[in-house]
């Protein structure tokens, strides 16, 4: 347990490297210039040759690497010449905003998709399965930002229920903070919906052709009893499936907190790329990737507590 | 003994006769053909395709000229089937033309994706060792990003425009398609037939391309069918962010992005470009799905 434990995390190290070096790199290709914003309008050639220098830019490019993996790594992200403030604190914020976000769509969107997949496993083939699975179909395929859109129109502009956009200033308690999340959440919700569902269900449904669920029947449980040993071993695929999810989700949505102007990651990093504020695209890039990664480590792990199989196999 | 034999030999020959024997993709196409969603879906697709080839045969109007005293028409309004946009262009119009190049920016991806994840895959799975291994890992460094993520970074470092966001997400789907390719390769390999043919002297190559391929080919077919809808739908997103199509050209999720001032006025018209993305998207879906038990993967 223990040996798999230091492997497993011993494995994050190295991808952890790789994701800072192609975050590095899609960044100094990034067409436009790096010092604008920061040099005066009438700055010479030698203004700028000294700011360069001062900032490392003329460094090779290796060199630059680990200069700014060092500044990383320290929670040092530079300065933000568009918006005037320090990227840490700027990551920050809008790591806190999208986090709300997350956790509330990462709730609608796998507690709903278990529950329908379970719906639909155990009414296999009948009614209730095929309308599981064509709103299953449908939250795969829609575009969340049309979703996003549709709501607006029917509960903002149309029945005036909830606001069009922005995030809750927590002056106006917990009701007002609710009325903002709700449409954003369920809007990236539709997708973990959609592939959580699928997943319980096949999962569910190939766990209950196996043998010991015969001998559960043979000794005389009822169906909600076989159904619960039936989920604990069908359980491992679908916590992988919406650790994925919630790892996509605290990544922020650039399209759903654009269209709500949510202040989060996502349209952090989108107006950071329309301003070529690159510190601030690099070391957004980064927090959503290494969160991406480290959630990933936490559902292996959480597979090893629920699982005992995966312990012995190492 | 007799009349035990003989109802089944008097049987067989008529059975051969009634069923000729079918090849592989005929089987396939005969169980596909079961699959009533699967061919309804198949057909929302070729109506969408004809419909953008042909749209100029089927609508009188010009997809970017407007009037300006035709904007925003209702659905149904005179001449206007759909109704009109900001700019007083005639939807219809639009909405079909936009179906070829949203069509193109969804399929494009995924094939250039599937050549060259497939050939990434089959390589790491084939050679193993070292080489594999770090074939691999660096796949699996891409992963380490949400895809839409990803491919907006790409594009934006790229830049706007259509190439570069079929670029970008073609960047995105390389790695799982490897990984598809990678898995279906090591089971591959194991099998006899490749044994015989690397006993028989045929180089690396020649296995892979002659025997390898051939029989990995349905797990990465249906894999990368599953990715098309996703990848109209990112592609559409792409360009409703102003990554993808460059104005005036219709496009559904530029479409969808610039009538977004219309939701208050005509959010009939306004959601119209977003209905054709979820319709085409999930058309694909479900075509993949009936695929994926046509031909009877089940690990892909």
């Amino acid at each position: 347990m223990l040996v798999m434990l230091v492997r497993r995390l011993a494995m994050v190290v190295p991808t952890l490297l790789g994701v800072s070096i192609v975050v590095f790199l899609l960044m100094s290709v990034l067409p436009g210039d790096p010092l604008a914003g920061l040099l005066a309008q009438d700055a010479s050639a030698a203004d700028r040759a000294a700011l360069e220098q001062s900032m490392g830019l003329d460094d090779p490019l290796p060199v630059r690497y680990v200069h700014w993996l060092g500044d990383a790594l320290t929670g040092d992200f530079g300065y933000s010449p568009y918006r005037r403030r320090d990227v840490a604190d700027l990551l920050g914020t809008a790591f806190r905003n999208t986090l709300q976000l997350a956790v509330a769509s990462a709730a609608v969107g796998i507690g709903l998709g278990v529950a329908l997949g379970t719906i639909a496993a155990v009414h296999r083939g009948r009614l209730l399965d095929r309308l599981v699975s064509v709103v299953a179909m449908t939250g795969i395929s829609v575009p969340s930002y049309w979703v996003a859109i549709l709501l607006i129109i029917v509960f903002s502009a149309n029945l005036h229920w909830l606001p069009a956009g922005g995030m809750s200033s927590g002056g106006g308690g917990l009701l007002d903070t609710l009325k903002h999340l709700v449409m954003p959440a369920f809007a990236s919700a539709f997708v973990s919906i959609g592939v959580t569902a699928r997943m319980m269900r096949a999962s569910l449904l190939e766990t209950y052709g196996q043998d010991f669920v015969d001998t559960l029947r043979a000794k005389g449980l009822t169906g909600r009893q076989i159904l619960w040993h039936v989920a604990k071993n069908a359980a491992s695929p679908v916590l992988t499936v919406a650790g994925l999810q919630v790892g996509f989700l605290l990544g922020g949505s650039v399209l759903i907190e654009t269209i709500f102007s949510w202040p989060g990651l996502g349209q952090l990093i989108f107006q950071a790329i329309s301003a070529r504020d690159f510190r601030v695209i690099q070391a957004g890039i980064l927090v959503v990737a290494v969160t991406f990664v480290l959630v990933n480590l936490v559902v292996d792990l959480l597979q090893l507590v629920i699982d005992p199989r995966l312990r012995k196999a190492a | 003994m007799v009349a035990i034999t003989t109802p089944t030999r008097a049987k067989r020959p008529a059975d051969e006769t009634l069923v000729a024997p079918r090849s592989y993709l005929g089987e396939v196409r005969v169980r596909f053909m079961t699959k009533r969603a699967g061919v309804g879906a198949l057909g929302v697709l070729a109506v969408i395709a004809v419909t953008a080839v042909a749209a100029p045969l089927l609508t009188p109007h010009d997809p970017l000229a407007g009037r300006a005293t035709e904007r925003l028409l209702p659905i149904g309004a005179a001449g206007h089937l759909l109704g009109t946009d900001e700019q007083g262009r005639d939807m219809l119009t639009r909405l079909l033309y936009a179906g070829r190049l949203s069509l193109v920016t969804g399929t494009m991806p995924v094939l250039i994706a599937t050549i060259l994840g497939t050939a990434i895959g089959a390589t790491a799975g084939y050679l193993r060792g070292p080489l594999g291994a770090v074939l691999m890992r660096s796949m699996d460094m891409l992963y380490a990003f949400p895809a839409v993520m990803l491919a907006i970074a790409v594009a934006a470092s790229l830049g706007p425009g259509v190439n570069n966001s079929i670029l970008a997400i073609s960047i995105v789907f390389i790695p799982p398609i490897a990984r598809v390719a990678e898995a279906a390769t090591r089971r591959v390999v194991l099998l006899e037939y490749i044994e015989a043919a690397r006993l028989s002297g045929a180089s690396t190559a020649r296995i892979i391309v002659s025997q390898v391929l051939a029989n990995i080919f349905n797990p990465i077919f249906v894999y990368a069918s599953g990715l098309v809808g996703l990848s109209i739908v990112i592609a559409s997103g792409l360009s409703f962010l102003g990554l993808g199509a460059a104005p005036p050209t219709p496009e559904w999720g530029y479409m969808l992005n610039s009538l977004r001032g219309a939701i208050y006025t005509q959010p009939w018209v306004a959601v119209l470009p977003g209905l054709f993305i979820f319709a085409t998207s999930m058309a694909c879906n479900v075509v993949s799905d009936a695929l994926r038990d046509a031909l009877d993967v089940k690990d892909a």
